[in-house]
């Protein structure tokens, strides 16, 4: 049943992320333009809106979106993982108010009119539109951070090596951090599909890529005019980016399934017997009784 | 229901103080940017007349923070400014978009709580099952993907091939409700998303809440099927839903933008997208506002209803 399920989330994922990443190496030298919108003459795929090849647009489109979602992830991480920590191991519960209560409210702003109103102003780049992604999404991601580190804070062992004296970054890093690893690696896999989501809707409503961009999303938009003659320019990169989105939940989802203690909301249960679950209607055990066994 | 008035006192506080960051943050990213905004707003025609005109008519030349009490000051009255393009008050374009915005929202909201409630359920009942694995597959297949690219996929096939539906609403004018068949397309992308993150929230909450010990004990009274899952274990397994209805709310604000653009539909939408090629600074932060506070009241809203059904289970406030 695993297996099935790790099979079916690559065949969906590897086409886009190899078209993606290898697509660029393939693409060859820009033909002679041809009319805009035709089907067939010499272009597998007929050609766009301004009368360039359509195979050749997606084989170069792909980069910029995996490399964007990948960046602005990894630079939410880097803001957030310090940012939670921090909340979840000081003692100082003012401290903690003042890292995790600004973001609570930013949480409240729609992600993507956040990066509208900034783009309206600055006209971001692709990196530009990168680093405001990564800034929409560091409020939940030290969230997560921080709910995962104070249940992993609140262990005996982290009292025993704090009692041992051991430094701040050797208790925050060896040992939260670690016990903290795989709730992470579940919120970075929600994360990552969030970011690719945002950056593929941000560039087809027309923020950070060029007009004329090789850039799935913005394929999807200039070419909608066309879409009656020719339905490939838009077809082909619009099932590419629900392919690459879809492949990489399901492929987190697989990975997932079954190696958590206690299944996260709507994930499969694994099939070992699993302690009983904790009832919603009594009071939640307080956090030091929480993870004992 | 002790416990509710404190509560719902410290849940309107946190709003207001939601309000009042979200007015702040707003001004802050477009005025209040490094480097001067008239330069910046004149963008692609640097033109010194032009950026004098922009300079006087946004009143640059006086202090961020007094701006700031002017606009905040115009917002508790209502009072929006006027557009930097065409003269017209704010509030006249918010007019003109919002019949179709709500709408659309309406519309959305009505079919999807009962939509990813009954899904959600019906997968709970069959657990492992054909009908549970063929659900819990497309909620998680359907779950990450981009509404435009959805949304163009379905306009292709049903539209274009099978010419079923309108592709756009080009040529409906406002009067969207003369017309159903415009909707239909526009709604459906705009649930696709909502819908498989709380189908797969309520089937995960409504697994446990049936295995939880007061329902086994309400079943060897004997209390009948239905009511048994929709009056005794559907409350509980809300609760997990719950915490994803913030995400769903940001969803279906964003949602909006992409399907009033996708569809051509004149909503508050395509009225920010407009803006935000005019650089028109006052209508941005205009609708800004308005979505945003749309957000907060929305999310406390849910909050309030979810407390009320599992008063114990203490939602963040």
């Amino acid at each position: 049943m695993r297996r099935r399920r790790w099979a079916c989330a690559l065949i969906v994922l590897a086409v886009p992320l190899l078209l993606a990443l290898l697509g660029p190496l393939f693409a060859g030298e820009p033909g002679p333009r041809g009319a805009s919108f035709t089907t067939g003459g010499g272009h597998g795929a007929g050609t766009d809106f301004v009368g360039r090849d359509v195979w050749r647009q997606v084989l170069l489109g792909g980069r910029p979106v995996v490399l964007a979602a990948l960046a602005a992830t990894a630079l939410a991480y880097a803001v957030a993982l310090p940012l939670g920590l921090c909340g979840a191991l000081t003692h100082r519960r003012w401290l903690d108010e003042l890292l995790t209560r600004p973001l609570d409210v930013l949480l409240a702003v729609p992600s993507l009119l956040l990066v509208l109103l900034v783009a309206a102003v600055v006209r971001p780049g692709a990196a530009g539109i990168a680093l405001l992604v990564a800034l929409v999404n560091i409020p939940d991601a030290a969230r997560a951070v921080r709910a995962a580190a104070a249940e992993a804070a609140a262990r005996p062992v982290v009292e025993a090596l704090r009692m041992q004296g051991e430094s701040w970054a050797r208790t925050a890093l060896g040992c939260v951090g670690r016990a903290a690893l795989r709730t992470l690696a579940a919120d970075a896999g929600v994360r990552l599909t969030g970011v690719l989501y945002l950056v593929a809707t941000a560039s087809f409503l027309g923020v950070g890529a060029a007009p004329d961009a090789a850039d799935w999303a913005v394929m999807v938009d200039r070419n909608r005019t066309g879409m009656f003659v020719q339905p490939w320019a838009v077809a082909l990169p619009a099932l590419l980016i629900v392919a690459l989105t879809m492949g990489t939940n399901l492929l987190f989802d697989a990975a997932l399934a079954g190696r958590t203690p206690r299944p996260a909301p709507g994930r499969e249960r694994p099939p070992a017997p699993e302690p009983p679950p904790a009832d919603a209607t009594y009071p939640a055990p307080g956090p030091n009784e929480k993870d004992e066994p | 229901m002790t416990g509710l008035r404190p509560w719902l006192l410290r849940r309107l506080l946190l709003g207001a103080g939601q309000t009042v960051a979200v007015v702040l943050l707003v001004f802050a990213l477009t005025e209040a940017l490094p480097g001067d905004a008239a330069v910046a707003l004149a963008g692609d025609q640097p033109d010194p007349a032009r950026i004098a005109a922009l300079r006087e008519t946004m009143h640059l030349d006086r202090p961020a923070a007094e701006r700031l009490v002017d606009w905040a000051a115009g917002l508790a009255h209502g009072d929006l400014g006027s557009s930097l393009v065409s003269g017209r008050p704010v509030s006249s374009y918010l007019a003109d978009g919002f019949g179709p915005t709500l709408l659309l929202a309406t519309l959305t909201l009505l079919l999807l709580v009962p939509l990813a409630g009954g899904l959600g359920v019906l997968a709970a009942r069959h657990e492992g099952r054909l009908v549970d694995r063929l659900i819990s597959a497309v909620t998680l297949g359907v779950y990450a993907v981009p509404e435009f690219a959805l949304g163009v996929l379905l306009v292709t096939v049903v539209a274009l091939r099978l010419e079923w539906l309108p592709p756009t609403a080009v040529g409906h004018g406002d009067d969207l409700t003369a017309h159903p068949a415009v909707l239909v397309l526009p709604v459906l992308v705009l649930l696709s998303r909502p819908v498989c993150s709380l189908a797969r929230l309520v089937r995960a909450g409504m697994i446990d809440a049936l295995a939880a010990p007061h329902i086994a004990h309400a079943r060897r009274y004997g209390i009948p099927g239905a009511r048994l899952r929709y009056a005794h274990a559907l409350p509980n397994a809300l609760a997990p839903a719950a915490q994803q209805l913030a995400r769903t709310v940001d969803w279906l604000l964003c949602g909006v933008i992409v399907v009033e653009a996708l569809f051509v539909i004149p909503g508050l939408g395509t009225v920010l997208m407009n803006a935000v090629a005019e650089r028109d600074v006052p209508v941005l932060q205009g609708l800004a506002v308005v979505f945003a506070v749309t957000g907060v009241v929305l999310n406390l809203a849910a909050d309030t209803v979810i407390y009320r059904c599992t008063p114990r289970a203490g939602v963040a406030a």
